[in-house]
């Protein structure tokens, strides 16, 4: 125990109630008297929960990552509030693309999705109109008339050197533990 | 409209299949926020339906326990699903799930101060204007405490329950859990709850984690809870008992086994 201080101030309960929802899952200070045990142990529960909702959404990306999926997802959420678990997941799986470190078959429904779905990163993903070519980390999907095929899988660990990415890449993230 | 009776299950899209094929089911629980207002039900649900099956919606974004008045559109969808699944009642939680424009992602403790006891059943009384049926609460697993309670967990709930003149969803596995983590005694709390205003209860399965108890929903339910649920219905057995299951659903002999065991301890007729 810390020995924090009750708090003196006579912020109200919404206040309050917006000081510990961003301690939790926006990086904000704890905010005072609460016992950082279990302030801690709630983040690491609502992390957890989110990966579960996130895994029901993408479950490629996450049975690609396999066993690191809930590490993954927490590390990359920690300070990121949800935008929704359609989106957390979109995001993420575009931030393991940027890296070089997403699993063959989450490229492919990134690809999937991406060819269905128009998504600026900032608003709601909205279905695209025109006929669309979705690409991710060599899978190829096309959309045609709101129907999605892919044409192309990702390749798999022993064709991606000749990709171009790069080895420590692939052994970080293939070998499944 | 019959209320809840006996042993039910929460219905998921996972165990859909399996939630049809138990024959003696007659009481499911729904998230509400899972179910379109005016879209087409899941098939599972309407067959249920057809056999008469209560369904009761149960919410988990309406926030009730925000400082801020409840969104008047997640009262109205709560209220539209109630109609359609013509649900003798509804149950949400005296927590809050969002606030500065932040989604916390999962239910949050209210500190068990006046302002806040003030600030939930001012909802409830907006939610209770809207909905066609009576809304049961249910308080909820927290692991972390607010540094200032100026009430304890028993007079919390029954103040908050007599100014609202709601019925109460009691979760047995989240009472093992708050007395779990705070080396509290579980009994003590069952023995100054209102148990007669009990529409039903919930169980659930959990799993410990660094020290403390979570309520996890996608763990087998531990011996513990199922003694507690066997001390509540000596005190006064709720009407009807639902088993929660929300991911890592385990092959369905061991789902069976768990209703099973939850009818044991209950005294209530297997539903498998």
């Amino acid at each position: 125990m810390t020995g924090a201080p009750v708090p003196t101030s006579r912020a109200g309960l919404a206040e309050r109630q917006a000081e510990l929802v961003a301690a939790l899952v926006a990086g904000g200070p704890p905010p005072p008297g609460f016992a950082p045990g279990p302030l801690a142990a709630t983040r690491a529960a609502l992390l957890r929960k989110r990966a579960g909702d996130v895994a029901r959404h993408w479950p490629l990306l996450a049975a690609g990552l396999g066993a690191r999926w809930t590490t993954t997802f927490a590390g990359w959420a920690a300070r990121r509030p949800t935008a929704g678990s359609l989106r957390d997941g979109w995001d993420l799986a575009r931030a393991l693309h940027a890296d070089g470190a997403l699993p063959p078959v989450a490229a492919e429904e990134l690809a999937v999705r991406e060819a269905r779905l128009r998504y600026d990163g900032l608003r709601s993903p909205r279905p695209r109109r025109l006929p669309a070519v979705g690409r991710a980390g060599g899978a190829v999907a096309v959309q045609i008339a709101g129907r999605v095929r892919l044409l192309r899988p990702a390749p798999r660990v022993s064709t991606l050197a000749g990709d171009g990415v790069s080895d420590a890449a692939g052994s970080a993230l293939w070998i499944s533990d | 409209m019959t209320g809840p009776t006996g042993v039910g299950i929460g219905w998921r899209p996972e165990i859909a299949g399996f939630v049809a094929e138990l024959p003696g089911l007659r009481f499911v629980e729904v998230v509400a926020e899972g179910v379109s207002a005016s879209g087409p039900l899941p098939s599972g649900l309407t067959q249920l339906r057809e056999r008469a099956v209560t369904v009761v919606p149960h919410g988990v974004r309406l926030s009730l326990g925000s400082a801020e008045p409840v969104d008047p559109a997640r009262v109205a969808h709560l209220a539209a699903v109630a109609q359609r699944l013509d649900a003798p009642l509804v149950s949400e939680h005296i927590a809050f799930v969002r606030a500065g424009g932040l989604e916390a992602g999962h239910l949050l403790p209210l500190p068990r101060s006046r302002e806040a006891v003030d600030a939930v059943c001012a909802n409830v009384a907006r939610a209770q204007a809207e909905l066609p049926v009576p809304i049961a609460l249910e308080p909820i697993a927290a692991l972390v405490d607010w540094p200032d309670d100026e009430l304890d967990e028993a007079d919390f709930l029954t103040e908050i329950l007599d100014r609202t003149g709601a019925l109460l969803l009691l979760d047995v596995a989240n009472v093992h859990a708050n007395a779990r983590n705070r080396g509290a005694d579980p009994l003590a709390l069952l023995d100054r709850l209102p148990l007669e205003r009990v529409a039903y209860a919930h169980v659930a399965g959990g799993a410990e984690h660094c020290g403390f108890y979570h309520d996890t929903h996608t763990d087998p339910v531990p011996p513990a809870v199922l003694e507690l649920v066997g001390a509540l219905c000596a005190r006064r057995r709720p009407p009807a008992l639902l088993l929660e299951r929300d991911g890592h659903y385990p092959p369905a002999a061991e789902l069976r086994a768990e209703l099973d065991a939850l009818a044991a301890a209950a005294g209530y007729p297997a539903v498998t």
